[in-house]
């Protein structure tokens, strides 16, 4: 009889237990799986789907495919988009390296904390509106023009080109990138940087010798970030690069805005995630790679 | 590492410029706001008001400012609620397909804004719901959630283990232990998560344009005036916006300062 | 029959693969404080917690007062837990830490604060009620950890090492705060804790743990006095271990031979043993004797002197036999002095019969 009664407890306990994890594991799973994984794969699935009197209909054909991938604009396209985003990738990251050197090993503790407070900002700022800004700073009669012939410099032309576009990706990715590649220098113990030091390694050495070695994992997961961000950007290289030719991620605006051909946006967008998907893979197997030799 | 005091002065000097970089296009959005000429440019014309008179007396700001203001309101609400959940899961159990569970929900920020864009675009014409406010909301929890869940989940690490046990043992369920202990707990962290969720949805232009239809938000909003001409109003709404933003950020740092300070 | 207060039986605790408790068995009768005593990891802590239902036995029954507990939720149980880290509300006042439990308890507002403060003016804290936990100092916070396990009025009070992160002048302090409370409340403590001193200060029973089983229940002078295996001989420490076979052996008595020579230990109540066993006994520190003359008794060991320590007015003296192994003596400090050790070559370590006590093999 007790041994009954204790049971019934027992699984009521257990019951009222398992509402209480699922309360709180559920809705996310939930959520995310209708209006993540689902748009997602939704996405996929419609680069198959075709365009008939301006009408989508769901099917599976190749066409899409076919059409955008034997085109040569696209690739042009694809080959830019690469370009561009390598470019501010290695830019990024070159000019953040010192910034994020001096906040690691020469900043105190208070200035870098409040140095990477200032950084998080601008990412919670409208990106859109910080780009217009330089739109107006690069133009030809722009702020650094304008400042540039009172030095008797000048013009030049700084909108509508790839350095435009550049800047524009900085705008968006650099404070990240100093974030990132601070706290990978900071990881790093300092006393084997002054031992290479007191060995009478020089400055330069030392920092390709022993400081980028350490700091490897965390200086590529910062690039991996950089690229993605720069490759999937289509406002910078739209009004600070000209759009034309355009970017993948302009192409993907255009073919959704000027009409209902989705489904060939949703080619261009695939073939952006399976880019990046391969990017970030390679960023991440060279970051955890054994060294060798 | 003796005599490199120029080096150091270098080194300062080279990173005043990169935030130089960094912070200039904002402050500059800010001065041109109040900058009397139609293209501005050094030197300054006279101070004016009249970009701000403009877009005050425009119906059509006003309409997108409530529109924003509902969106990330319900986004913040939303993905701070999910975040809370997601974070308490993580921190209290560990079960098989954590990695995978932890993957779905923080895995959204690494995908291309105009790839989530054209996905969720496409996705709510299917369900039905596309153009409605609704779908923006939708759209910019499944973008925040990762980041209240980030917040949320670092104050719980912070929090003594024996906390939550200590609650049960003095005869609270597990209902009452919550709300009593691990809400109060995280109070600094819930308030900062819902000002940066709230901040992201309301600067997010991508894919609110995408899916908003008629129902524009400020971003959606500057990304018209500006795909149409040079106006100075970008300048008066954007320096509206950066003050929003910026002071959700603000009291979203300071909270959590604050709160750690204090109990340090 | 009265059932006691809490009973397990033959409880098992295993965490995936490690087993943190291993069939364990032992009662704790109402007003009894216990101390349950071991090195860390040897599972003192889990037992604690499947008392307070915050672990749940992979086997065997918790009872208590003849009722098993085992799916009983921790909020279900009286069994108020003072913790290691004390766990207080950071975002609560003291008082408000004291009234938690009340309030769980759905006590009125107004009754919930005057018992906290009746709480709180016990523990000699009551002008602190209204301040925040940072505020207040390793022993204040103590004492609000005990007025909010204690307010509920549980009949068992469970303590996982809280002096743990206290200094030691206020370790001492606490520990007679504790006793007091004890004795005047009537109610159970069960302590769990790695120090001897503490165990051995407060509690009227010692359960010592090692590796998931219990090496020794007992009063604090029988497992002092008569330390049940080796484990236990060392782990209470101050005692000099001895190592030999079994040689000619009686139904009281056993002749052990090692490699420091050959010694007569009254077997107790242990069973005879047989002859060529490994077996031990123990001499405690302060009971052996040193003479520079050698003794006329036949339990004598010749050592040199390696250190002396001294703690107030006691000295313990390190020896070395000559097979290498180390000795103990403690003695007090005047008998010391009208030795003159620092002369003599050869000091003599000795003891009587009956003051070497037989641990068999283990």
């Amino acid at each position: 009889m007790s041994e009954a009664t204790s049971t019934t407890a027992a699984s009521s306990a257990a019951r009222q237990s398992s509402v209480f994890k699922l309360t709180f594991r559920l809705p996310i799973i939930i959520w995310q799986s209708l209006f993540f994984i689902g748009p997602l794969c939704f996405m996929v699935a419609m680069s198959f789907f075709i365009v008939r009197n301006y009408r989508m209909q769901e099917d599976f054909v190749m066409k899409n495919w076919l059409k955008m991938l034997g085109r040569d604009y696209f690739w042009d396209s694809y080959v830019l988009t690469w370009g561009l985003a390598g470019i501010g990738t290695v830019v990024t990251m070159l000019v953040a390296f010192p910034a994020a050197y001096t906040l690691a090993f020469k900043a105190s503790e208070a200035v870098r904390r409040w140095a990477i407070f200032m950084l998080i900002i601008p990412f919670f700022t409208s990106y859109l509106v910080r780009i217009f800004s330089w739109y107006v700073i690069l133009a030809e009669s722009g702020v650094i023009n304008a400042g540039l012939s009172y030095l008797g410099l000048g013009p030049f032309v700084m909108l509508n080109t790839k350095f435009g576009t550049v800047v524009g990706y900085m705008t968006l990715t650099l404070p990240l990138v100093i974030i990132l590649q601070t706290f990978a220098l900071a990881n790093i113990d300092r006393s084997l940087v002054e031992a290479a030091f007191n060995l009478g390694c020089r400055p330069f050495r030392t920092i390709y010798r022993v400081i980028l070695p350490m700091a490897r994992t965390g200086l590529i997961i910062a690039a991996v970030f950089c690229f993605i961000l720069s490759f999937g950007d289509f406002v910078s290289p739209y009004y600070l690069g000209g759009s034309k030719p355009p970017t993948l991620p302009i192409l993907i605006v255009d073919t959704v805005k000027s009409g209902q051909q989705w489904p060939r946006a949703a080619v261009v967008a695939v073939v952006m995630m399976v880019t990046l998907f391969v990017v970030a893979f390679a960023g991440i197997m060279a970051a955890y790679r054994r060294r060798v030799g | 590492m003796s005599d490199n005091r120029p080096l150091r002065w270098f080194l300062y000097g080279y990173l005043a410029l990169v935030f130089t970089f960094i912070f200039a296009p904002i402050l500059f959005s800010v001065i041109f706001s109040f900058n009397s000429d139609r293209f501005p440019t050094i030197p300054l014309g006279s101070f004016t008001l009249k970009w701000y008179q403009t877009v005050w007396n425009d119906p059509d700001v006003w309409e997108a400012a409530r529109t924003s203001l509902t969106v990330s309101l319900s986004t913040a609400t939303i993905a701070t609620l999910l975040g809370f959940a997601t974070a308490y899961t993580d921190y209290r159990y560990s079960f098989r397909l954590k990695p995978v569970y932890l993957g779905l929900v923080l895995l959204p920020p690494t995908i291309p804004l105009i790839i989530m864009a054209l996905a969720m675009l496409a996705w709510f014409a299917k369900l039905g719901i596309s153009g409605q406010v609704m779908s923006i909301i939708i759209a910019h929890s499944v973008l925040t959630a990762p980041f209240a869940m980030a917040i949320i989940r670092l104050r719980l690490s912070q929090m003594d283990p024996s906390l939550e046990s200590a609650a049960w043992n003095l005869g609270a369920s597990q209902w009452s232990a919550l709300r009593r202990v691990i809400v109060p707990f995280c109070l600094p962290a819930i308030i900062s998560s819902f000002c940066l969720t709230a901040a992201v949805s309301f600067d997010e232009f991508a894919i609110s344009w995408f899916v908003s239809g008629l129902n524009k938000t400020i971003p959606v909003i500057i990304l018209e005036i500006v795909t149409g001409n040079i106006d100075p109003q970008v300048n008066a709404i954007g320096s509206f916006v950066f003050l929003v933003s910026m002071t959700l950020v603000i009291i979203a740092q300071v909270v959590l300062m604050t709160r750690r300070k204090k109990e340090v | 029959m009265v059932a006691p207060l809490v009973e397990f039986r033959s409880v098992v605790k295993r965490f995936d693969d490690f087993v943190a408790v291993e069939r364990v068995n032992f009662t704790i009768e109402a007003g009894e404080f216990v101390a349950i005593m071991g090195p860390s990891g040897c599972g003192k802590t889990t037992t604690l917690r499947m008392l307070a239902g915050l672990e749940a036995p992979s086997e065997g029954e918790v009872l208590m007062e003849g009722r098993v507990m085992n799916d009983v939720p921790a909020h279900e149980r009286d069994t108020p837990l003072v913790w290691q880290s004390l766990a207080l509300f950071p975002f609560l006042n003291a008082r408000e830490n004291v009234e938690f439990g009340l309030q769980m308890r759905g006590v009125a507002a107004a009754e919930r604060r005057r018992r906290a403060l009746e709480w709180l003016d016990r523990m000699e804290i009551a002008e602190f009620a209204e301040r925040d936990i940072a505020s207040l100092s390793g022993g204040q916070k103590q004492r609000v950890a005990l007025a909010r396990s204690l307010v509920i009025e549980p009949r068992i009070l469970l303590l996982d090492e809280p002096l743990s992160a206290l200094d030691a002048n206020l370790v001492i302090r606490m520990q007679s705060v504790l006793t007091k409370l004890q004795r005047e409340l009537g109610i159970t403590f069960v302590y769990v804790t790695h120090s001897q001193s503490e165990a051995f200060a407060m509690a009227d029973r010692v359960v010592i743990m090692s590796r998931g089983h219990i090496a020794q229940i007992g009063s604090p002078k029988d497992i002092y006095r008569a330390p049940a295996n080796r484990f236990v001989a060392e782990f209470v420490g101050r005692n000099n271990i001895i190592t030999g076979t079994v040689g000619k052996a009686t139904a009281k008595t056993v002749t052990i031979d090692g490699s420091l020579g050959s010694f007569t230990v009254d077997l107790g109540q242990h069973e005879k043993p047989r002859q060529g066993d490994t077996a031990r006994f123990v001499v405690a520190a302060d009971l052996a004797q040193i003479s520079t003359a050698k003794p006329r008794r036949g339990n004598a060991i010749a050592c040199s002197l390696i250190s002396e320590e001294f703690i107030g007015s006691v000295v313990t003296l390190f020896l070395e036999a000559e097979d290498g192994s180390e000795l103990k003596v403690q003695l007090q400090e005047r008998e010391l002095s009208k030795m003159d050790l620092k002369q003599a070559a050869t000091i003599y370590l000795s003891w009587a019969a009956d003051q070497a006590h037989y641990i068999g093999a283990d």
